[in-house]
């Protein structure tokens, strides 16, 4: 990465042309990846495909990753050095104008620049000392949460390599939560919020519910601050990265005795609670394999494939779960699933009501707040 | 030393039970955290010490002592008496002040406004004449009364006791909360210029007195204790223009960027930098709300929120148009150039019982949307949120917030306070010039000029009041801008109280 060095540099004053950075996401250098079934996946199997997935061998015990504002403000440095790194991660994000845009939906430099601000108020301890970078003098230190050359190269990771911005802050805010995220992890997306809406009348029912392929645990999360104490939340994912980050998450919310999260595919760690699940909500990867290559970089490059591709029509593990939400739920069991939209749903309510046997009733198809169709929920009979 | 404490105490309880009401006044009211801060510290720290002194050196004078007392201490003592009970304690208590209050006097009868009206000099203040100290004060404490618009502020603290008075007054509780909210608010107002007034009575007195007893230290100890009062006046002039309902409040400014483009755009920016470095300088937290950023630069419009006392009071003297002429650095034939920016200011009610009621079904919320499938296949950080207000066409939108949960909640705080400033500018139209809004401004009538080219000056066209320094007014040094606008606005109505 010679490129990356010169990019770096906080005192160079001549950026290499973005041309040459985009050169690099028009040819997407996606790692190959064994798919599993999910049918007949056994534990060691799943695993295996997590691994070849994800960056590197993950043994189950992965240490999560504490997110930016979390950690302590150990580092420091001037106050104009904090501004000619301002200075610097304001021009390089206000160079890309609407490249990005134009390449793949990417984020424009106002969005880019809206990220910076945040990136600031994460990494800086004292917020005033963002906004004095100017006037300040060079006698006071300003605290931060990551050396000013990690700095660097965080923004340019998020620039330069279209590096998700909730991993460059190690955080995602959805919904009223603030959770960690980290790389190996699906970014919760704000659509999926409306499950946890979607879910409320049931959830006052209380009883023990399954959020599957939990990633960072968002729903589990969020179903159980619904769920009080009035009930359970379990909580799996094929991913160890994921079950830890998930871990961490819980924990963070003080919600380790209300949400059990545990390691494998699906409803595979489950078997105890046949029949007894009061509900079931998920977000499986749903995105068609041949979608995949057209990705905005920032999905495609960095998030985990494991929580994207859904196989050739993207209803691999729909359809998985489908058949198997009959012998888990309870009888008034309720469920929730999230597609990729109009086709994946229609396909699922017709095989929900017409071919699963009279398992299911009410099911009924939900938009997004976009007004795209989204999500399929039902009760087992 | 033995002497004139006996002596001072002495001439105190005598100054004390000439007005016994204010006695009565003292221990019964609220105390605002700031009176105690208002009344010289040093003045209280070697009165403490000697008190102690006194104690050891003859005890029959403790009772007297403490009887008298000083007013910085009864204040302190009536700090522990909440608010709450504050219109209960009054409604039995000394009230009607209209008819009843009768002016502090020194001992040879010479009151505030006997001073006022008197030929003594005002020098600078290291002149050292106790005689322009005190008469420095009490035209503080005239212009302060006339701010306050004095009599009328009296009759209406009567009619509120009146108010407070009827028994079946809690039958309202709505009615009832907001009669006393205003009640302690204006009592607050009341007493603490009478307390002043007092304080500069009996500085009047010690000074004759010390004079008369040729007791240096005395004297200069009091005379200290003038130069602070007269220092402290000029804060509490300030104070009492912010007198309106909604002054204290924390508020939203807005900047919308004139017709012209990216000069026009840019310009806005300035502006909205200019109210950031004003704001963070006062002390206030800034927080950006939303923004609409302009093609090439600057910005179409922008809201922030400031918080902090008196952030609506003084940022409301910012409404209007503001014009900046200058040779634009976006044209490349380096013409000059004349761009307006128009500046708006809401108030954040703090009383949840005197906003308006927004119903839900009322409300037309927009989220943004990721284009092409949306779900997984698209990662933005862009969570913006519109909401319309259906029945009065108000818009709000944010998204500078991380989730959209937020930015719902951010948006509609600020619909909620523009709804209510239409409500309060229904209410109050006479008094509606610092509630208009940004579509109501007219371009046509600005209220400031920046000229940076040809020549430098900022001039502002309502008060006259002007800066050949434009670097520093963009740099957020606001003040001298906004309280002669306040000082004008408040002060024009004659001479009377």
């Amino acid at each position: 990465m010679k490129v990356s060095s010169t990019f770096l540099t906080p005192f160079s004053s001549t950026f290499p042309l973005i041309s040459s950075i985009l050169q690099n996401h028009r040819k997407p250098n996606y790692i190959p990846f064994r798919r599993y079934s999910c049918v007949t996946s056994s534990s060691s199997s799943s695993s295996s495909s997590s691994s070849s997935s994800s960056s590197s061998v993950t043994p189950i015990s992965h240490k999560p990753q504490i997110p930016l504002f979390l950690r302590p403000p150990i580092y420091s440095t001037t106050q104009p050095d904090l501004h000619n790194f301002i200075t610097w991660a304001k021009t390089l994000a206000s160079s890309i104008g609407s490249t990005f845009v134009q390449i793949d939906d990417g984020p424009d430099s106002t969005l880019l620049l809206r990220e910076l601000n945040w990136f600031l108020d994460d990494a800086v301890e004292d917020p005033l000392d963002i906004s004095h970078g100017r006037s300040g003098t060079s006698a006071k230190r300003v605290g931060l949460r990551a050396s000013l050359d990690e700095m660097y190269k965080l923004w340019g990771s998020r620039i330069q390599e279209r590096r998700p911005f909730q991993y460059v802050v190690g955080c995602e805010h959805w919904r009223d939560l603030v959770l960690s995220v980290e790389e190996g992890v699906l970014i919760p997306r704000p659509e999926t919020g409306k499950i946890v809406n979607l879910a409320e009348e049931g959830l006052k029912e209380g009883g023990v519910w399954a959020d599957l392929g939990t990633g960072s645990g968002a729903l589990a999360i969020a179903i159980s601050r619904v769920l009080g104490k009035n009930g359970r939340v379990l909580a799996t994912d094929l991913s160890p990265v994921a079950v830890s980050v998930a871990s961490y998450n819980v924990e963070r919310y003080g919600l380790q005795d209300s949400i059990k999260v545990k390691q494998g595919s699906w409803f595979e760690p489950l078997k105890e609670f046949e029949g007894q699940l009061a509900g079931v909500v998920s977000n499986p990867p749903y995105i068609p394999s041949e979608d995949i290559s057209g990705l905005q970089a920032e999905v495609g490059k960095h998030e985990p494939i494991l929580a994207l591709d859904g196989g050739v029509e993207g209803l691999d593990d729909l359809f998985h779960l489908c058949t198997r939400m009959s012998i888990m739920l309870k009888p008034g069991g309720f469920f929730v699933f999230e597609t990729n939209g109009e086709k994946q749903c229609k396909i699922l309510a017709d095989y929900l009501e017409n071919v699963t046997g009279n398992c299911f009733r009410d099911v009924t198809i939900i938009s997004d707040f976009a007004g795209i169709m989204r999500f399929v929920t039902g009760y087992r009979i | 030393m033995v002497h004139f404490l006996a002596r001072r105490s002495n001439l105190r309880s005598q100054i004390l039970r000439q007005t016994p009401k204010i006695c009565a006044f003292l221990f019964s009211s609220k105390s605002n955290p700031q009176n105690t801060q208002n009344f010289p510290p040093y003045y209280h720290k070697t009165r403490e010490s000697n008190f102690q002194e006194s104690t050891f050196l003859f005890g029959n004078a403790i009772p007297l002592l403490n009887f008298s007392g000083y007013s910085t201490n009864l204040i302190k003592n009536a700090k522990l008496s909440s608010g709450y009970d504050q219109g209960l304690v009054f409604s039995s208590g000394v009230r009607f002040f209209a008819t009843q209050a009768t002016a502090p006097a020194t001992s040879d009868g010479l009151t505030v406004e006997g001073i006022v009206a008197s030929p003594w000099p005002i020098l600078d203040e290291d002149e050292g004449d106790w005689k322009s100290h005190a008469s420095a004060v009490a035209q503080s404490i005239h212009l302060i009364k006339k701010r306050l618009q004095w009599k009328k502020l009296l009759v209406r603290l009567d009619l509120l006791s009146v108010e407070l008075n009827k028994p079946n007054l809690w039958d309202d509780p709505v009615h009832a909360g907001k009669i006393s909210r205003e009640h302690g608010s204006l009592m607050g107002k009341v007493k603490e210029v009478m307390d002043f007034e007092q304080e500069l009575i009996e500085h009047i007195d010690m000074l004759k007195l010390a004079r008369e007893e040729n007791d240096s230290e005395l004297e200069s100890e009091t005379m200290n204790a003038l130069l602070r009062m007269r220092r402290d006046s000029k804060e509490r002039e300030l104070e009492a223009m912010l007198a309106g309902e909604h002054d204290s409040a924390s508020c939203y400014i807005e900047v919308q960027a004139g017709a012209g483009g990216t000069e026009s755009n840019d310009w806005a920016s300035m502006v909205m930098e200019m109210y950031k470095s004003w704001a963070q300088r006062r002390g206030y937290r800034v927080t950006l709300v939303d923004e609409m950023p302009g093609e090439m630069a600057g910005i179409k419009r922008a809201t922030i929120k400031v918080d902090g006392k008196y952030a609506y009071g003084y940022a409301k003297a910012e409404v209007g148009v503001h014009r900046l002429v200058r040779i634009s650095p976006f044209d490349s034939a380096k013409r000059r150039h004349t761009s307006f920016a128009a500046v708006a200011v809401i108030p954040i009610l703090k009383d949840v019982s005197t906003r308006v009621q927004i119903k839900e079904s009322d409300l037309r919320i927009d989220r943004y949307r990721a284009g092409g499938a949306g779900g997984q296949s698209v990662n933005t950080t862009d969570s913006a949120v519109r909401i319309t207000h259906i029945p009065t066409g108000i818009v709000a939108t944010c998204q500078n917030e991380r989730s959209q949960h937020q930015n719902k909640a951010t948006a509609m705080a600020v619909l909620q306070s523009r709804v209510d400033q239409l409500e309060i500018a229904r209410q109050a139209q006479m008094n509606s010039q610092h509630t208009e809004s940004l579509t109501e401004i007219s371009w046509g009538n600005q209220i400031r000029s920046y000229v940076l080219q040809p020549y430098q000056m900022v001039k502002d066209s309502r008060t006259n009041y002007e800066v050949s320094d434009p670097e520093s007014v963009l740099d957020g040094d606001l003040d001298g801008f906004i309280l002669s606008f306040l000082s004008a606005s408040v002060d024009k109505h004659g001479n009377s109280l």
